[in-house]
């Protein structure tokens, strides 16, 4: 045993004993709050609350001393009152009447500002598709007497109903150049489809079924037209094997030789095209066509001065399909009527780009106006 | 070498048809349209003697009537007219006609023969064409007929422009209607189809119900309790005389309606508390039963081929219209919507069925399909019911009754695209219209 061990063990003893001696495990219950309660039954609860909440008892209430048998009863005599001094205005002091507006600068407002059209709807993403609900309600279309494929609201009722719709122009006096005075015309109510009298009283939710889905927005139409090529001419000549390459190269890619023979501008834009549309769709009435005319197509040619007027003895039937002879008829009727109505003031076309223009064939398709 | 003919030929195809398009006319493609009444103009038919002066304007008034009354037409006042017709041979100024927009222009002349007959002529022009529209026509009638001679005018308009079968020229029988609602009188009644000319063909000593037109428009079937109970009758038109059509004995038969050979008639016949469909040969009084189920089967009417018959039947819980040959078997039902549905009738052109429907504490006039698709409603009130045809199949006409103890009965037309709802005008209550073929 040497000295190390000897002093550890008396160490480790004295700690030990140290512990047990010291009190070190003695275990004294931790120090705690305690609050005395008392257990009180409900009716004493009871009794405490009331006793709280009792009005406290007033010890002296004032009472009104009694009129005096003496006093004079208050004056209710009904006289009226004086009328208010009101000056009248001097006869002769009237305001200077309003000048003439300027009109030479005013530009006649966006028809499509003053209609009830619907709102036009955004196209969803493709990827948006599934969120959006298949079946939604329907604007609640308003009735009118005129179906036209834009909803016009009712004019003011002295405004002269016209196939455009114009300010009024007054003269203006002041004015170095003279306006000619024209009378305001208004374009005439309209809706985009009939409305029965059930469907004015119904819910704007369907109950039974569904209508066809709207028709295409006006925009996507003309996207579509727009991709048309319109190549300019090019004449098929017989040539050695790398002038034919050329040629049909250049024929189909998209015509950038120009063809002399018959000067030409450019193609209409699909803007113009779009414009002649809906120039002749205004006056296209199928209202009086049979069920049977409003199922056939007529395809119909006619030719057009530099005016932009139609040369109304050129109109003619190229084709009809989808209907007997008698109906080929109506619906031709009808088609040159809205050709020669419409056109009597001549059509907005560039005058630049007759040869585009010269003769147009107009296929009239009743399909979309079967189910308004 | 052989490379590039291959790639030429291919290039001259591609490119073949985008050189043909350049040398083409515009091509414009028109999908929408408007849908308004045409404007037209009708100035009072010259008189070629002075005893026609008077029945010259009368004729205009009526044709005008019947053209600004089909919702289709909108007459120009004569007032607005530029140009007048003196003459029915000179020639029509078409710019003062086009000035004030008519799209067509009507014009006639007036005549009283020698033998007291009244000579109609007249012509149609489509204006901004600058042309007449088929060629003039001439017609020829007692001058007590003026009326029939300005409604077959107009019927010839109609069809020119529009390319359908007229209507102008044809009746109506219906119940006429007169007393309080708990006690009233009906009578049957038939009047032009604008209500002018009214005459009772019954009095009103017993309720008769549901007059129905015979194909030919001399003979109508109704409903009456001159006995006590339902029975068929069959009334030729000119002598008022009638018969009553044989039942068995103990039975009920009510709602008849004719073929289109005017010699069968569909019926419904009560027997021991059920109620069946029936047919009968009108001359031989030979009937055969067409259907036999524990549910009420009632309101026929055939398809104007005759080979089919629609009617009502409550088979599947609630009354439905159901489709089945003309000599009876397995019926399909064609009507699916909310509601309840009755008095299906086939329209004239054989494309339409017109019904009555109670949905939602509604009565409605509506149309479908034969296969019951594109069910389109035509009204809503507190009480619609019994639509009939015009005989071009275009206009309907039906029963409408008003709310509350002094409810009246009265008729109504109206378009079957539902537009042009409106009264027909009758001096007394009207109901249960049955509209004739046109009259030759």
């Amino acid at each position: 045993m040497n000295t190390g061990q000897i002093i550890s063990g008396a160490g480790h003893l004295a700690l030990i004993g140290w512990a047990l001696i010291g009190g070190v495990f003695r275990s004294d219950p931790l120090p705690f709050e305690v609050t005395e309660v008392t257990a009180i039954s409900t009716e004493e609860y009871a009794a405490l609350l009331a006793r709280d909440s009792a009005p406290e008892a007033v010890a002296s209430i004032d009472t009104p001393e009694p009129p005096a048998p003496g006093d004079l009863a208050p004056d209710l005599s009904s006289a009226a009152d004086a009328p208010p001094e009101v000056t009248q205005p001097e006869a002769n002091d009237s305001p200077p009447p309003d000048a003439a507006p300027d009109v030479s600068q005013m530009t006649p407002p966006d028809p499509a500002e003053v209609t009830d059209a619907p709102p036009v709807l955004d196209v969803p993403q493709e990827d948006m598709a599934a969120m959006v609900p298949e079946v939604s309600p329907r604007p609640q279309p308003r009735p009118a007497p005129r179906v036209a494929p834009e909803a016009v609201a009712p004019p003011e009722p002295d405004v002269r109903i016209d196939d455009v719709a114009n300010p009024e122009v007054a003269p203006d006096q002041g004015a170095e150049v003279v306006e000619e005075p024209a009378e305001a015309t208004a374009l005439e109510e309209a809706a985009t489809e009939i409305v029965t009298e059930a469907e004015k009283l119904e819910q704007a939710a369907p109950s039974v079924s569904m209508r066809p889905k709207a028709r295409p927005a006006r925009a996507t139409e003309a996207t579509q037209e727009a991709p048309k090529p319109a190549p300019e001419p090019t004449p098929q000549k017989p040539a050695t094997d790398k002038a034919a390459v050329n040629d049909a190269l250049a024929a189909a890619l998209g015509g950038a030789q120009q063809n002399n023979d018959r000067p030409s501008g450019p193609p209409l834009t699909s803007g113009e095209k779009d414009a002649l549309r809906v120039a002749v769709q205004q006056c296209w009435n199928v209202g009086s066509l049979s069920s049977d005319a409003l199922r056939t197509t007529v395809v119909v040619a006619v030719s057009m001065g530099e005016d932009g007027k139609p040369n109304n003895g050129s109109i003619r039937m190229l084709s009809a399909s989808g209907g007997g002879d008698t109906a080929a008829k109506q619906a031709f009727e009808a088609a040159r009527r809205a050709i020669i109505r419409c056109g009597a003031r001549g059509f907005d076309l560039p005058v630049e780009k007759y040869d585009s223009w010269r003769d147009i064939e107009m296929t009239f398709n009743p399909e979309k106006m079967r189910i308004k | 070498m052989r490379m590039l003919a291959t790639l030429l030929t291919a290039l001259s195809l591609w490119a073949l048809p985008a050189v043909a398009q350049s040398n083409g006319p515009l091509r414009i493609e028109i999908t929408e349209g408007v849908i308004e009444p045409l404007p037209y103009a009708v100035p009072d038919f010259v008189s070629d003697n002075s005893a026609g002066a008077d029945f010259g304007r009368r004729i205009a008034r009526v044709i005008a009537s019947d053209l600004s009354g089909t919702g289709l037409f909108r007459e120009i006042p004569n007032e607005a007219h530029i140009s007048r017709i003196t003459s029915f041979e000179s020639p029509v100024q078409y710019a003062d006609w086009k000035a004030i927009n008519a799209q067509a222009l009507i014009t006639g002349a007036v005549s009283v023969d020698n033998a007291g007959k009244l000579v109609v002529r007249f012509r149609i022009y489509d204006v901004f064409s600058g042309q007449e529209l088929g060629s003039g026509l001439q017609f020829v009638g007692t001058q007590e007929g003026w009326r029939r001679m300005a409604h077959k005018v107009a019927d010839q308009v109609y069809t020119r422009i529009t390319g359908e079968g007229g209507y102008f020229d044809s009746r109506v029988v219906f119940v006429g209607e007169s007393g309080p609602k708990d006690k009233r009188a009906k009578r049957l009644a038939i009047m032009d189809y604008d209500g002018a000319n009214v005459s009772y063909l019954t009095d009103s000593s017993s309720i008769v119900l549901a007059p129905r037109f015979s194909p030919t428009g001399d003979r109508v079937l109704y409903t009456s309790y001159e006995t006590g109970f339902p029975r068929i009758y069959v009334l030729d038109v000119a002598s008022v005389g009638r018969r009553a059509l044989e039942t068995q004995p103990g039975t009920m038969s009510f709602a008849p309606r004719f073929g289109p050979d005017g010699r069968t008639v569909v019926y419904s016949l009560t027997q021991n508390g059920n109620s069946d469909i029936f047919r009968m040969d009108i001359n031989s009084g030979a009937s055969a039963r067409l259907t036999d189920a524990p549910s009420i089967e009632t309101a026929p009417s055939f398809s104007p081929d005759g080979s089919q018959i629609v009617f009502e039947s409550d088979r599947s819980g609630t009354p439905q219209l159901y489709v089945m040959s003309a000599n009876g078997g397995e019926a399909r039902r064609i009507s699916f919507g909310q509601g309840r549905y009755g008095t299906p009738v086939w329209s004239p052109r054989g494309d339409l069925i017109a019904f009555t429907k109670q949905s939602k504490g509604r009565f409605h006039i509506g149309v479908m399909r034969t296969d019951g698709s594109e069910e389109r409603l035509l009204t809503a009130s507190f009480l619609d019911e019994g639509p009939t045809w015009a005989p071009n199949g275009r206009v309907i006409m039906f029963t409408r009754e008003t709310q509350g103890p002094q409810g009246q009965a009265s008729l109504y037309s109206v378009d079957i695209t539902g537009r042009n709802l409106k009264q027909v005008q009758t001096s007394t209550g009207a109901s249960d219209p049955s509209w004739s073929p046109l009259q030759n």
